[in-house]
This record gives C-alpha cells, sequence and structure tokens, in this order.
C-alpha cells in the first residue's frame, strides 16, 4: 500500500497511519475488523471558513478511494436541517451545512460507509473480546474496550478513516496487554445510594470521578449487576471527554474485570478513592453555570437518546403542553427513533409541542443557540459552556426528568 | 543526599515528528486540555469552565500539560486552532494522547511526551524551554524569575 499500487488514496492513508505509529511509539501495525469515522465535513460545524477547512481537510485524503477494507459505521451528522431554525441557524447558513454536509455524507454513504450517524454504534456492531477496531467517538471507544473488550485507541477522525482505507492501525496503548491494567480504585462511599440514581446522577458520579483519577486508569468497585444501557451510558459519555480515557474497568460487569485484583493484574493501584454525596453535588455546582429560573432550550440526546431516556421523557410530558417560550428538542439515531415511535413515545413529544431529531450531533448543533440550555448530559455542557466567546453560556444540567418538568413549566425545576 | 543540586533540566521523551529545534515560554497547567470545547479555537483562549488555566493563552506558547481529553474531534479542534493561528509554538505531555498526537501532526506542531519525570511538576510557567524534536528532548534554558 505504501508503494502506491493501490493508488495514491490508498498510499496517504497508509502514510498516515504509519506516522501515527511512529509518533506514537508504536513498532508493529496490527489488522483492525472494523472501523467507526467522525468526519470534520459530516461533524465540525461545516459552515464559514471551518467548513471549507473540514471540507479541504478530508477531500485531500478521499479523492480516488473506492472501497473501504472493513465494514465501517459513522457519527453524528452536524445538524439536522429540520430543526435548525429551532436551534437559531441564519437561513444562509443551513444552506451552507446542506451543501458541505450533505455532500460529504453522500460521499460516504457511495463508499459503502453503514449509515449510522450515532455515537453509540454499539447499537449496530458489537466487537468481540481482544479484536482490534479503529472507533472515532470518545463514548464508543471507551464502551468498545470497556463493555466488549476489544481493543482500540483514542483514535481521531483522520486516523480512523485512514484505518478504515487501509485495514490497520498501530498497535500501541490499549492494543497492548501492557496497557489495560487499572491503575486507580475508585469507591463508593458510604452515602452513596445508587439504587435511587437518576440518570443525571450518573453523569455526576462519572464527572466526579474523572476529577480523582484525571489521565490514571480507574477501577470501579460497587457498581451494581443491575445497571442498564442507559446508566451506563451516561457513566461512559462524561469520563470519556472528562478523562480523556479509552478503557476503564468494573468490577464484576466487564469482561476484564471479573475481579478488583484482575482488573489491576495483580498490581497494586497508585490511589484509591472514594467519591462521596458532597462530590456529587460539587458535580452538578460544575455543571450548572446558570443562576435563577430561566430556561430558554430543553436539548436532549448527547449521546442519542435511549428507549428508557424517551419513557422517563414522556411519562412527564404525556398530556401536558411544553411553555411557548421553550423550545425542546430531543435528538437520537434512525435506528432508536423508530423503535420509539413504534411505542407512541415520538407521537407524545410532538403533540405536547416538541421536536425529535434524528441523525444529529445536538452538543455541537446547540452551540449556536443563545440563551439558557437544560441538558441531560454533562458531555453536552462541556461543549455548549465551551463554545462561546467568553466561555459563560447559561448552561442547566439535570436529569432527564428534571429537563422536561422545565419544559412544561418554563422555570428550571432540578437542583439550583 | 549531600544537598548538592541534581541536574534536572533535561527531560528525555517520544517526540511526534523530526521539526528541528524550538524555543520559547512555558505555559503549565496541572488540568488535562482539550482543544475542541475546551479552548476557543478562533482566539487560543482555555475557556473551560473549572480549569485551572482558565483564561490563559496558548498561542504561542510552549504548552505544558498531563495530557489531552475531549472528544474524538478534540483533533479537529487543535486543527482549527492551527489554521486560525493561534496553537501552541510546541507541547509537552507527560502522557501522549491520540488525538492531540492527530493534532500536533496535522497542525505541525512540536510534540514530546511519555517523560519519566513528571515534567509537569517540574516546568514552571515562564520557564524558557528548548525542545528538539530530532531527540526528543525537552530542556529548560532559563527559569522564570
Amino acid at each position: 500500500m505504501l508503494t502506491g499500487k493501490e493508488g495514491r488514496g490508498v498510499q496517504k492513508a497508509m502514510e498516515i497511519i504509519v506516522g501515527m505509529g511512529e509518533a506514537q511509539g508504536a513498532k508493529e501495525l496490527v489488522k483492525i475488523s472494523y472501523a467507526h469515522l467522525m468526519p470534520p465535513d459530516v461533524m465540525f460545524m461545516p459552515f464559514g471558513k471551518q467548513g471549507r477547512w473540514a471540507h479541504d481537510l478530508t477531500g485531500e485524503l478521499t479523492r480516488d478511494i473506492k472501497q473501504l477494507k472493513v465494514p465501517t459505521t459513522i457519527e453524528p451528522k452536524f445538524c439536522d436541517l429540520s430543526v435548525a431554525k429551532d436551534l437559531q441557524f441564519a437561513d444562509d447558513t443551513i444552506e451552507e451545512i446542506r451543501t458541505i454536509q450533505g455532500k460529504a455524507t453522500d460521499f460516504y454513504e457511495n463508499l459503502g460507509v453503514v449509515p449510522t450517524y450515532t455515537a453509540m454504534p454499539y447499537y449496530h456492531y458489537r466487537a468481540r473480546k481482544g479484536q482490534h477496531v479503529s472507533i472515532s467517538e470518545s463514548i464508543a471507544t471507551l464502551w468498545f474496550n470497556t463493555m466488549l473488550g476489544a481493543r482500540c485507541e483514542r483514535d481521531d477522525g483522520v486516523k480512523s478513516l485512514a484505518a478504515a482505507i487501509t485495514g490497520y492501525v498501530p498497535k500501541e496503548g490499549v492494543h497492548l496487554d501492557e496497557n489495560r491494567a487499572g491503575e486507580v480504585v475508585i469507591h463508593p462511599g458510604a452515602d452513596i445510594d445508587f439504587g435511587h440514581f437518576t440518570d443525571g446522577d450518573w453523569d455526576a458520579y462519572s464527572l466526579a470521578a474523572s476529577r480523582k483519577c484525571k489521565d490514571k486508569l480507574p477501577v470501579f468497585t460497587g457498581i451494581p449487576l443491575t445497571i442498564g444501557q442507559t446508566d451506563l451510558k451516561h457513566l461512559h459519555a462524561v469520563i470519556a471527554v472528562e478523562s480523556g480515557l479509552a478503557l476503564m474497568h468494573l468490577v464484576g460487569i466487564t469482561p476484564e474485570a471479573p475481579t478488583l485484583e484482575a482488573a489491576l493484574c495483580g498490581r497494586k493501584p497508585l490511589a484509591e478513592f472514594t467519591i462521596e454525596k458532597k462530590d456529587l453535588d460539587e458535580a452538578y455546582d460544575l455543571a450548572n453555570t446558570a443562576t435563577g429560573t430561566d430556561v430558554d432550550f430543553i436539548l436532549l440526546g448527547c449521546p442519542h437518546l435511549t428507549i428508557r431516556e424517551f419513557r422517563d421523557l414522556t411519562e412527564v410530558l404525556d398530556g401536558n403542553k411544553i411553555d411557548p417560550n421553550v423550545t425542546l428538542v430531543a435528538s437520537t439515531s434512525r435506528l432508536l427513533f423508530e423503535q420509539a415511535a413504534d411505542m407512541g413515545y415520538i407521537d407524545v413529544i410532538q403533540k405536547a409541542g416538541g421536536s425529535v431529531a434524528t441523525e444529529m450531533c445536538i452538543a455541537f448543533a446547540g452551540t449556536q443557540a443563545t440563551g439558557t440550555i437544560a441538558t441531560n448530559s454533562i458531555k453536552a455542557v462541556f461543549f455548549y459552556a465551551g463554545f462561546t466567546s467568553d466561555g459563560s453560556r447559561m448552561v442547566r444540567f439535570g436529569s432527564t426528568t428534571d429537563c422536561v418538568r422545565s419544559a412544561i413549566s418554563g422555570k428550571w425545576e432540578g437542583r439550583k | 543526599m549531600g544537598g548538592e543540586e541534581i541536574d534536572m533540566t533535561i527531560f528525555k521523551g517520544i517526540s511526534t515528528a523530526k521539526l528541528g529545534i524550538v524555543e520559547g515560554e512555558a505555559l503549565v497547567t496541572t488540568d488535562l486540555v482539550a482543544f475542541w470545547g475546551g479552548t476557543n479555537w478562533e482566539t487560543g483562549e482555555i475557556v473551560e469552565i473549572g480549569h485551572e488555566a482558565r483564561g490563559k493563552n496558548v498561542a504561542g506558547k510552549i504548552l505544558v500539560f498531563p495530557r489531552g481529553k475531549g472528544g474524538a474531534g478534540d483533533t479537529f479542534g487543535y486543527y482549527y486552532l492551527f489554521k486560525s493561528g493561534k496553537s501552541p509554538k510546541a507541547m509537552v505531555c507527560n502522557r501522549g494522547m491520540g488525538q492531540t498526537v492527530a493534532g500536533a501532526l496535522l497542525g505541525n506542531t512540536p510534540m514530546v511526551y511519555g517523560f519519566e519525570e513528571d515534567v509537569v511538576a517540574l516546568i514552571q510557567t515562564g520557564d524558557i524551554l528548548r525542545i528538539d524534536t530530532d531527540k526528543g528532548e525537552v530542556e529548560i534554558v532559563k527559569r522564570s524569575e
């Protein structure tokens, strides 16, 4: 591939894989069986000058590529244009997005990319333990390593595309056995009651944990065996962003952590931390940058809403109307949208005056809205608070139920 | 332990690419750094709520931090920062995170990481550093006053 026998595009992709391998100190490459893409011209504000940069960046890499070597899925689009006006995009910006994002999605679909458009590709492709893959999405990377025991580094959009084109990644980081051992231990304190956790509490627990473990690979003890897909999503999503980790272990739950000793690979931990209720309170305080009761937007679905979140949402919303001064947008994948529609959930939301968007990244698309945004995702808070000129966009964070109650009353109903 | 000062001013790590030697002023933070969402890519200012270096500007500095964090799109955040002309002159990290390394390569930024020492604790903001990307060495050439 490096000699150019398979064309200039493949050659350039292989140069990127080898260059990343050298930069990351890898001694060899390893074959992958799956890739998940994050093209910038699909997702990273595809308008204005950055839209042109994104388009040029991947255009150069994909020019003569006709096929990919492994099954490949893809991240959400930047914006579902049916809700672009609700999120305060100007008409000319919407047209720009339509052009750049549309060209990009056409290109990847023609290459045979499965049009999943979600940050939760584990609903579509489940890797096996020990399988090497390349994923460019922080929660999905953490999920594939942690929950499935697959092997994947913190690959970016360019590297995962080059990996899909060549079928290889550098064998480094958590692709290697020696880098998969837990380094620090996170225990729940005596005043932590998982039995009464809301989905918001799992986000807060995840933020509190990441502030303790920082960049060290954590092993969580005491997580209940009964934890479901939705709470696991919340636990993964926040720490994936806040600690930049590719892997963690949940004792008794994840495949490489049958016991604490196994998760630590027999080593002594560098540190042990206990998360108490006061740490959760601190996490809630950090995630709530707004004061007062104003709420202008309720943006849900970072990562995409699950069926249980739709259930929580509609339980509160059923028979009520959303306050006319509040815009509610719920975002999910097409797969889960169809299921939620079959279950009557979409109908309830629309009748109450809310919108349901599909295949979009509400964390990025929501960053153009002005006013106070309420969300059930600390991952989204990170982006909403970050993407303002002075870092001061007002954000409210709470459980899905808190957010929906606020949508009805028009005032923030969660923790102050 | 005779009270003699040990010379701890050269640190050896892994260099992401051979880009020669650069010199510049260190901006040190003990918090992890994100470029997409954590830093304003049009100005170079660290904007993350609760970040130790919030309000500091990375443009033209040698940014010294424990490791990158953020979403998988952090690389594009770095790329946009580079295209805006606001990227750091070089990056020095205790640990290399994939998306930070990729950003450094795309932005042609010298980056050295993976030291035996905790360089974040040993380098201070204002120190003048010399980065030899061919050898993977970071040297403190002048301490901040």
